[in-house]
């Protein structure tokens, strides 16, 4: 090795370091761990605590995508804070809030939701659409509902027996709708999963929007297709 | 006369260094040992006066407090010119100090240097390398944050499992029986005071003696040492084939130990300093505190160690290491020096470098240890679920809410305390997945009490799915058999 120019490079380093200009290892602000209940951050908060089941950006994830505008777009605050806290009754959406056992503190449940709408409400998402409300006190009709399924919804979806891909699959399997709440079904249905190639309201079969009516009936057939005891490993045996 | 020349006579007339000083320098070496493997004992006290220097700095601005150490620490990183460069050399400093100290005493080790007449270099060397390790940790502590604060504790319930006197030297350590305001005060004065001045006045005992005893001779298989010969041989060696020390084996001292404070000074310009991590407060779960890399190996050991037998091993086993180390010299003084001759030294060298080596390798990434938030923060890859039925994609959900996650991995994400789950439908069938899920198994709790049937049947569902592309699922030979006699009679 060449000594002077390793002594040089020495010397170039350490000028540098008395500098202290961009030094890759000069602490930045803020870089010491803060406690666990006082980080504010959305996206440090959203990657521990959210995106095992919805995903890393809200998209692409088991449960439910947060990113859909549509689905931000017919959901409004109060409710993403109530789910966060509480859960979600009927799914396997746990409380997250101290208040309910969880590990957030109220700062970091409003930093969760304002971060969401920051991200992914659109306030023209859905301007002009007559799109079904997130919530409903209507009654439905099994009967409609199952002729509603099958017009917008059997083209993919069977019922039945599980099948093992997504074209064709069952959704009154036992163990699905054990696990799945009303609320639930009808803001897939409104929203879609337009990250998986799940059509929402509108375009489920194009040119006939689901009404309120028509979502209301098909989560109201679907639920009465819920079993006494479900999820049963060998259902055809006796 | 000059004047500087008159000044150094009024000096030299008193304090007459000049002659032991140039014995010292000039005194004859084997030409041997001048060797790039002999550098590393320079490098260990060199290294030793960085972390002098940057101590004493650092000791300007910290606080031996509980409430305010966090605080001066996070003031150096930001608030003083350059503070967080002082600390990142302190504490790289120490990293090089222990990684150097280890190699130098491998090196005498193999090199059969403790033998005749170096018995007792090598005895304060074990107690030297006894005090760095100590000088890290109490170094470690002062650093209060959560990785010194469980460090901490983990100490003190070590000690407190010492028969009878436990809790005496708990109090002693602590200042009480718990982590206090006394405690950082003791650390302080230990990394301080105690360790320090103890280790410069064995630095300089252990110095004196290579300067007297000479640099240990190039071991050459045959070249037997013995008690009653060794000092004439040695005498000739390094008169006969000698160097003086100064300057044929100093220069490769003196440039590497300026070559180990050029690395110490890189690492801390590119990685900088250690922490502190969050604050020391044990209100705070979600931590999983880890030492520094010098006790990583320890924190593997106990981790793997059976509960029954870690008591035994903590208390029992650094006693007879330590034993081992210092009687090593007096029960082999003489003999062959060569490693081609000392096959069974060098594969124990071998062996627990070895060990050590993998052991801090596991401990870096622990993976006995569930991970915790894995559950909640992992995500499924998006591959294994994007076609997915409406039930298996519930399943994906149960695997995560459940926390199937922290312990089993996907994707090459989550715990790895359990098996990865990725190829698991080439390897269980449906029913063993079910019966393994309900009732466990191996090291994995039972889960059918936790777990309803729809989450189960979801759970085995999406498990189902976890097979790489054109493999064929495990398949069950008696369903198959079954179905073959069913079919045979409608034939």
């Amino acid at each position: 090795m060449n000594v002077r120019g390793f002594c040089g490079s020495i010397l170039v380093l350490c000028g540098i370091a008395s500098l202290g200009c961009n030094a890759p290892g000069k602490p930045t602000a803020g870089a010491e761990a803060v406690r666990p209940d006082e980080v504010k951050n959305f996206s440090k908060l959203y990657s521990q605590n959210c995106a095992g089941c919805h995903g890393a950006d809200g998209q692409h994830g088991a449960a439910l995508a947060l990113a859909n505008p549509v689905y931000q777009a017919i959901v409004d605050e109060g409710t993403l804070r109530n789910v966060i806290v509480n859960g979600e009754p009927g799914t396997l959406m746990p409380a997250f809030a101290q208040s309910a056992g969880g590990m957030l503190t109220d700062d970091q449940v409003n930093a969760l939701v304002s971060g969401m709408r920051s991200r992914w409400y659109h306030a023209d998402a859905v301007q002009g659409l007559d799109v079904p409300p997130f919530k409903t006190d209507k009654q439905g009709d099994a009967a409609h509902g199952q002729q509603v399924f099958t017009s917008h919804c059997a083209s993919c979806h069977t019922t039945g027996v599980q099948q093992q891909n997504a074209k064709a699959s069952s959704i009154t399997d036992g163990s699905y709708l054990a696990l799945i709440s009303d609320q639930s079904l009808r803001a897939i249905i409104i929203a879609g999963r337009p990250d998986i190639g799940h059509p929402d309201w509108r375009s489920a079969q194009p040119g006939h929007p689901m009404s309120d009516q028509d979502v209301t009936d098909v989560v109201a057939w679907m639920a009465s297709q819920r079993q006494k005891t479900p999820g049963q490993p060998y259902p055809s045996q006796p | 006369m000059s004047r500087i020349k008159r000044l150094y006579n009024w000096f030299e007339m008193r304090l007459q260094l000049e002659g032991p000083v140039k014995d010292a320098a000039l005194h004859p070496v084997p030409r041997n040992t001048a060797s790039w493997w002999y550098v590393f004992g320079s490098a260990a006290t060199t290294l030793l006066m960085l972390q002098i220097v940057t101590g004493i700095l650092l000791g300007l601005v910290y606080v031996a407090s509980g409430s305010e150490a966090w605080k001066t620490l996070d003031e150096l990183n930001h608030q003083l010119y350059l503070g967080w460069f002082l600390r990142a050399m302190h504490g790289w400093g120490s990293n090089f100090m222990v990684a150097v100290v280890l190699v130098h005493m491998a090196q005498v080790f193999t090199f059969g240097a403790y033998k005749f007449p170096r018995e007792l270099t090598w005895i304060l060397g074990v107690f030297m390398l006894l005090m760095t390790l100590g000088m890290a940790f109490t170094g470690q502590v002062l650093r209060f944050d959560q990785d010194a604060y469980w460090g901490l504790g983990i100490g003190a319930s070590i000690m407190s499992r010492v028969p009878v006197i436990g809790g005496a030297l708990v109090d002693l350590l602590l200042g009480g029986p718990i982590i206090g305001g006394a405690t950082l005060s003791r650390f302080f004065a230990l990394h301080v005071f105690v360790i320090p001045g103890t280790l410069l006045l064995f630095t300089a005992v252990h110095i004196w003696m290579v300067l007297k005893l000479g640099i240990n001779d190039w071991p050459m298989p045959g070249r037997v040492v013995r008690r009653n010969t060794y000092l004439q041989e040695y005498h000739e060696l390094s008169h006969k084939d000698g160097v003086p020390f100064v300057p044929d084996a100093l220069w490769k001292d003196l440039f590497f130990s300026a070559a180990i404070l050029a690395a110490v000074a890189v690492c801390a310009f590119v990685f900088g300093p250690y922490g502190p991590g969050g604050q020391p407060d044990p209100t705070i779960i979600q931590t999983a505190p880890k030492p520094d890399f010098f006790f990583l190996w320890l924190y593997a050991v106990l981790s793997y160690l059976p509960p029954s037998l870690e008591t035994p091993f903590v208390l029992i086993a650094p006693v007879i290491g330590i034993c081992i180390l210092l009687a090593l010299p007096l029960v082999a003084g003489e003999g062959e020096k060569s490693w081609h001759r000392r096959p069974v030294a060098i594969l124990v060298l071998v062996t627990v470098a070895v060990s050590w080596g993998i052991f801090t390798h596991l401990a870096t990434f622990t993976p006995w240890s569930p991970i915790m938030d894995a559950w909640s923060g992992d995500p499924v890859p998006p591959k294994l679920i994007h076609d997915a039925s409406p039930l298996v994609r519930q399943g994906a959900v149960v695997f995560q809410a459940k926390q199937c996650r922290n312990c089993h991995a996907v994707g090459g994400s989550g715990g790895m305390r359990g098996p990865a789950l990725d190829t698991v439908a080439v390897r269980l069938t449906e029913d063993q997945l079910i019966r393994q899920v309900l009732q466990g198994g191996g090291n994995m709790p039972a889960y059918g009490k936790n777990l309803s049937p729809p989450e189960v049947t979801a759970l085995v569902r999406f498990l189902e799915t976890l097979k790489p592309d054109g493999q064929p699922p495990a398949i069950d030979a008696t369903h198959q058999e079954q179905k073959a006699q069913n079919a045979a009679p409608q034939q």
